[in-house]
């Protein structure tokens, strides 16, 4: 596999797992960012962990922790203490208006890209890089290759995960606070635990997130936390449309790989492009691509196939 | 012709739906100059709709409206009331966090150059208001906040008052001066169309009447005539 | 060390920063109240519009022709942005407002992304040149009003103080003294309650948004006077800490949106002053947000909408 196929497979799972962190929140009206900090903590974590360096200059005063966990523990810890984390703040902000839920996870971003930034142990603006392989020992071709399928093995997953949740009770009860908070409040939903399950459900996805997007790049520098990555998950979220998990899945693969065939000189306007995307859906298809009513269509489509010999044979009895 | 030109407001086969609910069906009704006319029916009978209809709020799907003699159906609120027609709307509807004042001038926003002698006239009426006039209009008492609608109503300089549920959630005895309120208006030129679920009280002081089901005009006449009738006292009197 | 004389020396700059705080999230909340959208990206006209007049003082070297194409710009911004938030509200029966902010938030990553590429090369500009600013009147302001030892204070920040004050003011004036703001804030309370009253909504929606332009447009000039200089990515900056004071104060609350605009100032003023170092200023200002909004997820005055 060339390394640009894998590169665009190992993001483009990457960035389905962002763009379902949002989803999750979403599902009852919160726009939480807090996972685009977490992704970088836990990336972070997963560098300190795992034995890489900062840049030369900085060697002397960094702390040279000497660990060198392998990949499967640095994984776990990111999603461990990114959903600790999620979790703490949920306790605070679990059925807090959809805007004091965005200002929080933007004030974490900035707080996170301070202390980066100014921190010799993490490297500073520089960040870390020479992260380890995935698997030492085995050759770079077959480390991508592993990558792609650890990415996707999580993807299917958490993508069944979040599949159980939406057909569960607590997916129905979370569309209900969607639609009217009060309403469900008055038919018994508890939306701070609600919020606080989805919440910290984010930050985990955001932990696990960044920790693979760690070994894709084998660096991490706070130049990641960027107001351009809340741009481009929501744009992700939004076109491929936020009421089914299914929208991320189409709109991910195409609007991340689109700017990649694009002529060169346009590369930079890439976020204007996924930016007229954003408005235009939202005038357009306010729902996205993905809805509800689309999906039942498509059931139906399906279903009908599969129904007729059975339905026929009911007929000759 | 000199019948017609007694009508103020001429209402024909007005429907209004929202969604798939039909709100109204055909509805016709007309109130004439110095008149009082009353709408009575139970919750949902479609006595709000009606006058928001009326206003330009919601958009018929079929019919017609007529305010002294111009087709006004399609109209938008701010148009109509600029016309000439104003409406009380159910709950007082007063602006809480705002001064008394405010909420007078509100009613005269198409016209304040003339809002100074309004006030004078409207301070007079209601000499309560102008006592109060710089307190939040959201500390006055119901009867008060009632009285406060109705004023705003006047600050527009309207030929026709419609009123919706002026005695909801009022003392008795505020109900009857606010009842008296209206009396006066009416005998100072306004034409009044009233909604009221206290059916016996609005009889007793209207001059014609329209009973609403479920968005349908059922029944109408003199007022006198409707308070005597017998289903009718059954229906909304208890007697 | 922090002796008398300098900590009132922050406290001026940090009121004279505080002022255009205040004007930002005035112009957000009425946004807000009037026309029912959360307005994210309004910093970020407004940091277009600092642009724009730079553009404009750079070809003709005219500091009033640079304030009129800033107040120009921003009406004209809000203009164009406002048929785009009427459209999804009607498009969706009721407003919702989270689709507005979203829809607001792809207006901002556009205009950031055009300045940032378009402009200067994306390079910080700065109003302290001579071709931007040929009588030298800006650099002139940057001499210092009252000096005390270590502490000065320049006349740019008493200019801006001073301004901000005025149009703060006025805009106070606009909103309870005038037939308009009467209608705003009837809106604000009740906007059907307000349309039975005969107030024309789309009319006031209009008037809303070109006003804000003008003070959008007035505040670039503003802090273009008072910062000498911006990047692409000060609109997004000043978007969050306009969304947190905002959110901090109550969403949709005016008197409490000024309070904490002017406490923010101060607040980043005084760090600034003991840190010397305008990262922290930020870190402090941001961790102060997080610390409010965690234990005070609806506001210390309380929601207005």
């Amino acid at each position: 596999m060339s390394a640009t196929l894998s590169n665009y497979l190992t993001i483009t799972a990457i960035f389905i797992l962002c763009t379902w962190a949002i989803y999750l929140p979403y599902r009852m009206g919160q726009l939480h960012f807090m996972m685009i900090a977490n992704m970088v903590i836990s990336a972070y974590l997963g560098a300190l962990f795992s034995g890489a360096v900062v840049s030369g200059s900085q060697v002397q005063e960094a702390i040279n922790l000497n660990l060198h966990w392998p990949f499967i523990l640095t994984l776990i810890l990111g999603v461990v203490v990114s959903g600790l984390l999620g979790y703490l703040i949920s306790l605070a902000i679990g059925d807090a208006p959809c805007f004091a839920v965005v200002i929080v996870g933007f004030a974490f971003m900035y707080l996170t890209k301070a202390i980066a930034e100014n921190t010799t142990a993490l490297g500073r603006t520089f960040g870390m890089f020479r992260v380890p392989r995935i698997v030492e020992g085995l050759s770079n071709s077959q480390n991508r290759l592993f990558l792609v399928c650890v990415c996707f093995f999580f993807v299917l997953l958490v993508g069944f995960w979040i599949y159980r949740f939406d057909k569960s009770k607590l997916g129905r009860a979370a569309s209900s606070v969607f639609v009217d908070r009060d309403l469900a409040v008055s038919l018994g939903i508890n939306v701070k635990k609600m919020g606080s399950l989805l919440q910290t459900a984010s930050s985990a996805l955001g932990g696990l997130a960044g920790v693979l997007y760690l070994y894709t790049l084998r660096a991490i520098s706070p130049s990641f936390i960027t107001f351009h990555n809340v741009g481009l998950f929501m744009t992700m979220l939004f076109v491929g449309g936020y009421t089914t998990q299914w929208g991320p899945l189409l709109a991910v693969p195409i609007l991340w790989g689109i700017p990649l065939i694009m002529p060169e000189s346009l590369q930079v306007w890439k976020n204007v492009f996924y930016a007229v995307i954003l408005i235009g859906i939202l005038m357009l298809k306010p729902e996205g691509v993905i809805t509800r009513p689309l999906l039942r269509r498509l059931n139906n489509l399906v279903f009908k196939r599969r129904l007729k010999p059975a339905g026929s044979g009911k007929n000759l009895s | 012709m000199e019948q017609k030109d007694d009508i103020i407001l001429q209402v024909r086969d007005l429907s209004v739906s929202y969604g798939h609910i039909k709100a109204l069906r055909e509805v016709n009704l007309e109130v004439r100059k110095g008149e009082i006319v009353v709408l009575v029916g139970s919750n949902g009978a479609g006595k709000t709709s009606i006058m928001e209809t009326i206003l330009g709020v919601n958009t018929p799907d079929a019919g017609q409206v007529t305010f002294e003699g111009r087709d006004i159906t399609k109209n938008p609120v701010d148009k109509n009331v600029r016309g000439g027609m104003t409406l009380v709307p159910e709950g007082r509807g007063v602006f809480a966090t705002m001064s008394v004042l405010d909420n007078l001038l509100l009613g005269a926003h198409h016209e304040l150059k003339t809002a100074g002698k309004k006030l004078n006239f409207v301070f007079e009426s209601f000499p309560v208001l102008g006592v109060r006039k710089n307190q939040l209009a959201g500390t006055l008492s119901g009867g008060e906040r009632q009285m406060l609608a109705i004023a705003r109503a006047l600050m527009s300089t309207p030929r026709m008052i419609m009123v919706d549920e002026p005695s909801i959630g009022l003392a008795p005895i505020v109900v009857n001066s606010i009842f008296d309120i209206l009396v006066n208006l009416n005998k100072e030129g306004y034409s009044i169309l009233l909604s009221e679920q206290n059916v016996y009280k609005a009889l007793k002081c209207a001059h014609r009447g329209y009973v609403l089901e479920t968005g349908r005009v059922i029944k109408e006449g003199r007022a006198e005539d409707l308070l005597n009738d017998p289903a009718i006292r059954e229906a909304y009197l208890g007697a | 060390m922090l002796n008398i004389e300098i900590l009132i020396a922050q406290i001026v700059n940090g009121l004279s920063l505080g002022s255009i705080y205040v004007l930002l999230v005035t112009g957000f909340n009425l946004l807000l109240l009037v026309a029912m959208i959360i307005h994210f990206s309004f910093p970020v006209i407004i940091v277009f519009s600092i642009y724009m007049s730079w553009i404009v003082m750079n070809l003709t070297g005219s500091l009033a022709l640079g304030i009129l194409a800033a107040v120009a710009s921003a009406i004209l911004v809000n203009m164009v942005s406002a048929p785009i938030f009427q459209h999804i509200m009607r498009k969706r029966g009721s407003v919702d407002i989270n689709a507005t902010m979203v829809i607001s938030m792809g207006m901002g990553m556009l205009i950031t992304e055009w300045t940032s590429h378009a402009i200067n090369n994306g390079f910080p500009i700065s109003f302290e040149t001579e071709a931007v600013d040929p009588h030298g009147w800006l650099r002139a302001t940057r001499a210092p009003f009252i000096r005390a030892g270590l502490v000065s204070i320049s006349y740019s920040q008493v200019l801006t103080l001073l301004t901000g004050i005025i149009l703060v003011a006025a805009l106070f004036w606009v909103l309870y003294k005038t037939k308009a703001g009467r209608a705003f804030r009837a809106i604000a309370e009740n906007p059907d309650g307000a349309r039975l009253v005969g107030i024309p909504l789309l009319k006031t929606g209009v008037q809303s948004y070109i006003l804000t332009g003008i003070l959008g447009g007035l505040t670039a000039a503003l802090m273009a006077l008072l910062l000498g200089q911006a990047s692409p990515d000060l609109g997004d900056q000043l978007g969050h800490k306009v969304l947190g004071i905002s959110i901090i104060a109550g969403l949709g609350n005016l008197g409490g949106g000024l309070v904490i605009a002017l406490l923010l100032g101060i607040v980043e003023a005084i760090v600034q002053g003991v840190f010397s170092g305008g990262s922290w200023s930020n870190t402090v200002a941001f961790l102060l947000m997080l610390v409010i909004v965690l234990a005070k997820p609806r506001g210390v005055f309380g929601i207005k909408l």
